[in-house]
């Protein structure tokens, strides 16, 4: 049983690719920006013997090697860091021109794609903030302490451990326990880190560079948090892959994500919940929307197991209390599924 | 699937990421080279400027540090030193028959030995160094402030920025210079440094006299320099842009 539920919003959409493309600059350029000095260092300066990780090129009996070199431990890594392979031969580069921007050496044209960019990123993050702020949406990812109980059976669940997901709401303790961590960790350190970088800044605010440690620490931070954030991605860019990607390509391309009736149904109250999303389509022509409600109503859930190793917990802060760990029988569940029709779209007016 | 099937599949991948990569690089590389683009991108520079001077205000000082934090290793960037017979004859001769010029839109264009900016009021501050390419070093630095200067030659009403022409050059023999406006000219730690770590300034360094101007990146401290000039505008200087690095594409305004 399918049904396409229109998922994200031209807003939601929007800001997502912009992100997106904003920070894939940012990283390129960024390590354009490292290659002009390939060495990190804790505090406020950076005495040359003093760096903790270097990813940079030494002459090795005539040959010129590249290594990555993390408190003393060292990699040879020469063709992709360090030295890269190019026609004219060896080439010292920490990060190949392949993953710059600009594809050649240049620190100044680099600047000007990170600081453009790192403007674009941060408009675009706060029109996105003000708006998830502003229709309640925020608060449905971000972690409560009640989630953070609930994110030991979130990973049981995940490795198949556990058979009941502990999810409560359109978002699963681990989604939201990092999207939590991007929102309001990640993405402040990094623009406060960067922005300890400048001299300009620091003369004003001497706690800026203080609170990382000092410049050196600020920019050495600044660059593993790139690392976090490209983990983040590569970790998103994976759950993206694995739970489908052409229906997940096409909902935050189209806003439409197709939902497959599952033999373990949705709680009632996640089914509500998901419905108060469903938006009115600006783009799907007329023909497409159905304008009666065909979704049935579900039947309240009759059966709670008390499940043991979740505490009872009061009511969470999402409006429809649901109740603990639902379980509706096969047999409720096909009810919940509209049997004449495989798509339904509702015509819900915000 | 069987091998060399999945093997060709895999190759295709490969080849179709290959491309993509590589598109993407010519695609970011002539977008560089699109006019219209980089001043796009160059407009967050005067974003940049106007967001962190009204939140900086004017005159805070740069934190300043104690004798223990100076940096054991400073690293002397730029050009190399300048090795004209004039600059090689007034470093062996202690600078005596050196001067530093006043030129340009003021009331009274000058003249200073430097002896006789040593005499005048001057400070001492161990400030931090923040290059471009992203290292840092603290030094002590000693000289007199160029508000100093500018009470003596009284610049006109039309002049906005301050101009520092150098002495040392580069390959082609393009010589280095520098411009900051007032707001930055008037800042308490902006001095024209005659000493480092105690000492005079070493040549690599910039002997006799160079720029300190704390609330910007070390490409704007200009070194060896031999002519200050208050202009209304640096457009019909060099390249145009304001200075030796902004002319290849830096920042004017490199407070960050």
């Amino acid at each position: 049983m399918e049904k396409l539920v229109y998922r994200h919003n031209r807003i939601t959409r929007t800001t997502h690719w912009v992100n997106a493309l904003a920070l894939v600059i940012l990283v390129m350029s960024g390590f354009q920006i490292f290659n002009a000095h390939p060495h990190l260092y804790w505090g406020s300066t950076s005495e040359p013997d003093q760096a903790f990780l270097s990813i940079a090129a030494a002459n090795d009996g005539g040959e010129v090697r590249g290594f990555f070199r993390i408190y003393g431990w060292q990699l040879d890594t020469t063709g992709v860091l360090g030295v890269q392979n190019t026609e004219m031969g060896p080439a010292p580069r920490a990060f190949p021109s392949w993953l710059t921007i600009p594809g050649y050496f240049w620190l100044a044209g680099g600047r000007r794609w990170h600081f453009f960019f790192a403007w674009i990123f941060a408009l675009n993050g706060v029109l996105y903030l003000i708006y998830n702020i502003a229709n309640g949406h925020l608060r449905k990812f971000l972690l409560t302490p009640k989630d953070t109980a609930r994110v030991p059976a979130m990973v049981l669940y995940y490795f198949r451990i556990r058979k009941k997901s502990p999810q409560e709401g359109e978002y699963n303790p681990l989604q939201k326990m990092a999207y939590t961590s991007v929102f309001l960790f990640l993405t402040p350190l990094i623009m406060l880190s960067g922005m300890a970088m400048s001299p300009q800044l620091d003369a004003a605010f001497h706690w800026l560079p203080a609170m990382f440690g000092g410049r050196q620490s600020a920019r050495s931070i600044h660059f593993i948090l790139t690392f976090l954030f490209v983990g983040f991605t590569f970790g998103h860019v994976f759950m993206v892959l694995a739970t489908g990607i052409l229906n997940n390509m096409r909902s935050i391309v189209t806003g439409w994500y197709k939902e497959t009736g599952s033999d373990v149904p949705e709680p009632a109250w996640l089914q509500d919940s998901k419905e108060e999303m469903i938006q009115k389509p600006s783009g799907v022509p007329l023909s497409h929307q159905l304008l009666v409600p065909e979704l049935e109503e579900i039947p309240p859930a009759q059966e709670t197991h008390q499940n043991h190793t979740d505490a009872p917990q009061p009511d969470n802060g999402i409006s429809k209390s649901p109740p603990n760990d639902v379980q509706i029988s096969p047999e409720s569940s096909k009810q919940t599924s509209p049997t004449h029709n495989n798509e339904v779209k509702k015509d819900i007016v915000e | 699937m069987n091998r060399s099937r999945r093997n060709l599949l895999l190759g295709a991948v490969q080849g179709a990421g290959l491309l993509m990569l590589s598109g993407c690089e010519k695609a970011f590389n002539s977008l560089q080279q699109n006019k219209k683009f980089l001043s796009l991108l160059e407009s967050a520079e005067g974003a940049n400027q106007r967001l962190q001077r009204l939140l900086t205000g004017k005159n805070k000082l740069a934190q300043e540090f104690t004798e223990q934090d100076i940096s054991r290793y400073f690293k002397p960037n730029g050009n190399p030193p300048p090795i004209t017979m004039e600059y090689i004859a007034d470093a062996k001769n202690n600078w005596q028959a050196w001067r530093l010029e006043i030129a340009g839109l003021v009331k009274q264009p000058a003249q200073f030995s430097l002896s006789e900016l040593r005499s005048m009021p001057s400070r001492t501050q161990i400030t931090r160094h923040d290059c471009v390419e992203g290292w840092s070093a603290i030094a002590k630095w000693k000289g007199v402030p160029l508000t100093e200067i500018m009470q003596r030659v009284q610049p006109g009403s039309e002049a906005k920025y301050v101009v520092f022409h150098c002495m040392d050059t580069d390959d082609s023999g393009a010589h280095y210079y520098e411009s900051i406006d007032f707001r930055d000219a008037n800042h308490p730690q902006t001095i024209l440094a005659y000493e480092m770590n105690d000492r005079a300034v070493p040549v690599e360094h910039g002997a006799p006299l160079r720029l300190r101007i704390e609330t910007q990146l070390g490409y704007k401290h200009a070194k060896y320099i031999r002519r200050i000039e208050f202009v209304a505008s640096y457009e019909k200087i060099a390249a145009g842009k304001g200075g030796y690095w902004e002319d290849q594409g830096y920042e004017w305004y490199a407070g960050i």
